[in-house]
């Protein structure tokens, strides 16, 4: 047992070093980390809602509401201008070509999507992953929420978007997400 | 053994993905762009270095009953370093390379160098061991991860090459482009290998 | 009798090139050799080919030959560089070229048939071993990479007629198409309606080069199997087995003769899925290449994310070859073990 023992206390010895060498490096890092985890968030939110100065997620209990409804919903957050709201953006997911699709939709209260951007995803490249070219999102803009989105080749109509080439798989992907965020968008504004 | 010796075995004659032929899995997946094989290159060659200079030191106190689980120790630790510096202070390149920074701890080239290297040698030739090893992994990333770009999306290091006229041909920055390239570079590579070999007679 | 020594050192070729092989009489000749039967084959696809320039124009003649041109040149390159015998003369580099231009749509630029057969000759058959070594069918090996590489340039098809006005094939409009409006109203799917079968039959429909008439390709499949080039067993029990698996997985009736006749289902049964090399050499297991192919093209037809399933149905059933030889090998009797 001497010698179990004795290659049990160097194991511990080596790993009780590793984890203090680990404790510290989190330390120097984790600030830094979750900074960039929130700029690289409001960058995009920004970008969907330009107008917005600033975000505030929903309240807990109502979002949890809204994603025992629809469990598409990731988060939401309440855009503010000067204090004062003008819309909402929200963060959904669906099925793919080659896995999850992560997307975030932004809402005016005038009743218009701001903007669409897909945040995460695994399409094809050349062909799903044109998802997150400007010309794909771009179409989202300025459409309205009263019906239901769909895409086509040449958009005109207000509920209109962009069909990407050769990948409808991609295409309904993104706009069952953005459909879902609508719906949400549509009900919880009767509120 | 002469440390320039140790250095080029790394780098050309022992090289581990044109020779060797381990720790593929990495190779495969991030050299889809010139960018990605870089920063992977990078982190390879400090857990590498760092794990073989403390494994080295440590080599006459880790018994041998227990090497295998105190080197995993060691290498996760650097890892683990690594990941959290490259999410603090690079996220976009930690977003590109994904699970393939943890997935570090088993390439193969570095628990392979820790045992037959770094636990049986001086710390100089260690270090020098897996700068030569690190640099020959790097090296066959980029030439690799610089071809998938080049011919796959029409660009180097995110720089556009031929304009937007070019249809790059998209299967180089997928898998299957990937096996076929590599393996027609081993083939080339070792080619030259053994002419030059030959030569030296 | 007694063994030769065999100089290794000589390539395989070299050497039984140089062996005597004494029997004792009667001898039978054969009027068989590799180029007769690649010539068959070649004459067996002239009347496709002639059907593709009559509906595709003169697109469709260049982009063949530029195939045929390119496959030459590069199986002519490759084995002069790898120091091997060049066999271009074998014909077999001809056919490779003209099923890659087959595979193409009328509207494929010149450059896409010549890294199709720069891929399907130099990395599918020489690398492996050249002729009778490939793995894998080279043709369809090379429509699986350009399609991978150009997605949108490989899929978007034309109709037939002197100007190249991209229309939708009858496979993807059942695929994508006959949806409500708005689901997935993309390409030009929307609205499109399915062609008269009698077009479908002679070939006056949108598709790829060689694959829209099965009027001529069948009867290029009759004068092969006439002339005992392919067997029947393959190419029917894929057909049979495609039409059962369609109607199993509940395709309507009126839809099934646009599956059989469209796509590259034809093509693919008579002159791809029976390629020497890359399909197995016993009857059984002939059989069985045809009934995996019929039910993987079903599947991914229906089931799957594409329109047409025949291309990535053979290549896996080639795959599969060398496990079905094991299993279908005939007994031999009287062997010590």
């Amino acid at each position: 047992m001497n010698e179990t023992l004795k290659l049990g206390l160097i194991l511990l010895l080596i790993t009780v070093i590793s984890a203090g060498v680990l404790a510290v490096s989190n330390n120097i890092t984790a600030e830094r980390i979750a900074e960039a985890d929130k700029i690289a968030n409001e960058q995009a939110q920004k970008e969907i809602v330009a107008e917005a100065d600033e975000f505030r997620t929903l309240d807990e209990n109502k979002l949890k509401e809204i994603q025992n409804a629809n469990s598409n919903i990731l988060e939401i957050s309440e855009a503010y201008s000067n204090g004062t709201l003008v819309g909402y953006t929200i963060k959904s997911v669906s099925s793919g070509y080659g896995g999850d699709v992560v997307m975030i939709t932004g809402f005016s209260l005038a009743g218009k999507i701001t903007g669409m951007k897909v945040l995460n995803h695994s399409e094809t490249p050349g062909l799903g992953a044109n998802s997150t070219k400007s010309y794909f999102s771009d179409s989202f803009k300025n459409k309205s929420v009263t019906n239901e989105l769909y895409a086509s080749k040449n958009p005109s109509g207000e509920s209109e978007v962009q069909a990407l080439t050769s990948a409808t798989i991609t295409t309904n992907a993104v706009l069952a997400g953005v459909n879902a965020a609508r719906e949400v968008f549509v009900s919880k504004l009767v509120n | 053994m002469k440390l320039s010796k140790v250095f080029y075995n790394g780098l050309i004659k022992d090289n581990p993905i044109f020779v060797q032929l381990i720790g593929m899995c990495s190779v495969l997946a991030v050299t889809t762009s010139a960018v990605n094989s870089v920063a992977m290159g990078l982190s390879v060659i400090v857990v590498l270095v760092g794990s073989n200079l403390v494994i080295s030191l440590l080599r006459n106190v880790i018994p041998d009953k227990i090497r295998i689980p105190a080197f995993v120790v060691v290498i996760a630790t650097f890892v683990t370093i690594i990941e959290m510096f490259m999410k603090a202070y690079a996220p976009s390149i930690y977003q590109s390379l994904g699970l393939f920074i943890p997935l570090i701890v088993v390439n193969c080239i570095i628990l392979a160098r820790a045992e037959a290297f770094a636990s049986k040698n001086g710390v100089v030739a260690s270090v020098v061991d897996g700068l030569g090893m690190g640099l020959g992994y790097t090296m066959a990333l980029l030439i690799l991860g610089s071809l998938r770009e080049i011919i796959g999306a029409g660009s180097i290091f995110g720089k556009s090459l031929f304009g937007p006229g070019f249809q790059p041909a998209l299967i180089f920055i997928m898998p299957p482009g990937a096996f076929i390239l590599l393996g027609i570079l081993i083939g080339i590579f070792n080619n030259i290998r053994r002419k030059k070999a030959s030569s030296e007679i | 009798m007694e063994g030769k020594v065999i100089n290794s050192s000589k390539t395989d070729t070299a050497v039984l090139d140089n062996m005597l092989i004494v029997s004792s009489s009667p001898h039978i000749r054969s009027n068989e050799s590799v180029k007769r039967i690649m010539l068959d084959v070649v004459i067996a696809l002239i009347p496709a080919i002639i059907g593709s320039v009559y509906f595709f124009g003169i697109n469709a003649l260049k982009l063949i030959l530029i195939s045929i041109a390119s496959s030459i040149f590069f199986e002519a390159t490759i084995q002069k560089l790898f120091k091997k015998e060049i066999t271009i003369n074998d014909y077999s580099a001809v056919i490779t070229g003209i099923l890659i231009a087959f595979n193409l749509p009328a509207n494929a630029p010149w450059w896409i048939p010549v890294i199709g057969s720069a891929f399907g000759i130099i990395v599918v058959k020489q690398f492996f071993g050249g002729l009778g070594s490939n793995f894998m069918n080279p043709a369809l090996a090379s429509r699986a990479m350009l399609l991978a590489s150009w997605p949108t340039i490989m899929s978007s098809f034309v109709s037939p007629g002197p100007d190249a006005v991209t229309a939708a094939t009858p496979l993807s409009i059942m695929k994508y198409g006959m949806a409500d409006a708005g689901a997935s109203a993309t390409v030009a799917e929307a609205g499109a309606s399915l062609p008269a079968v009698k077009d479908m039959f002679i070939g006056n429909i949108g598709g790829a080069l060689g694959e829209t008439s099965a009027l001529l390709l069948l009867i290029g499949a009759a004068y092969l199997i006439i002339r005992k080039v392919i067997s029947w067993k393959t190419p029917f029990a894929y057909l049979a087995t495609t039409f059962v698996m369609l109607l199993v997985l509940g395709v309507e009736t009126e839809h099934l003769m646009y599956h059989m006749l469209g796509g590259g289902l034809i093509l693919g049964a008579f002159y791809m899925a029976t390629d020497y090399s890359s399909s197995p050499v016993t009857p059984m297991g002939q059989l069985i290449f045809g009934i995996g192919a019929g039910v993987l093209t079903a599947l991914i037809r229906i089931k799957g994310g594409f329109p047409e399933g025949v291309s990535y149905s053979i290549l896996l059933m080639n795959v599969a070859t060398p496990l079905i030889e094991k299993f279908t090998s005939p007994k031999v009797f009287g062997e010590v073990k």
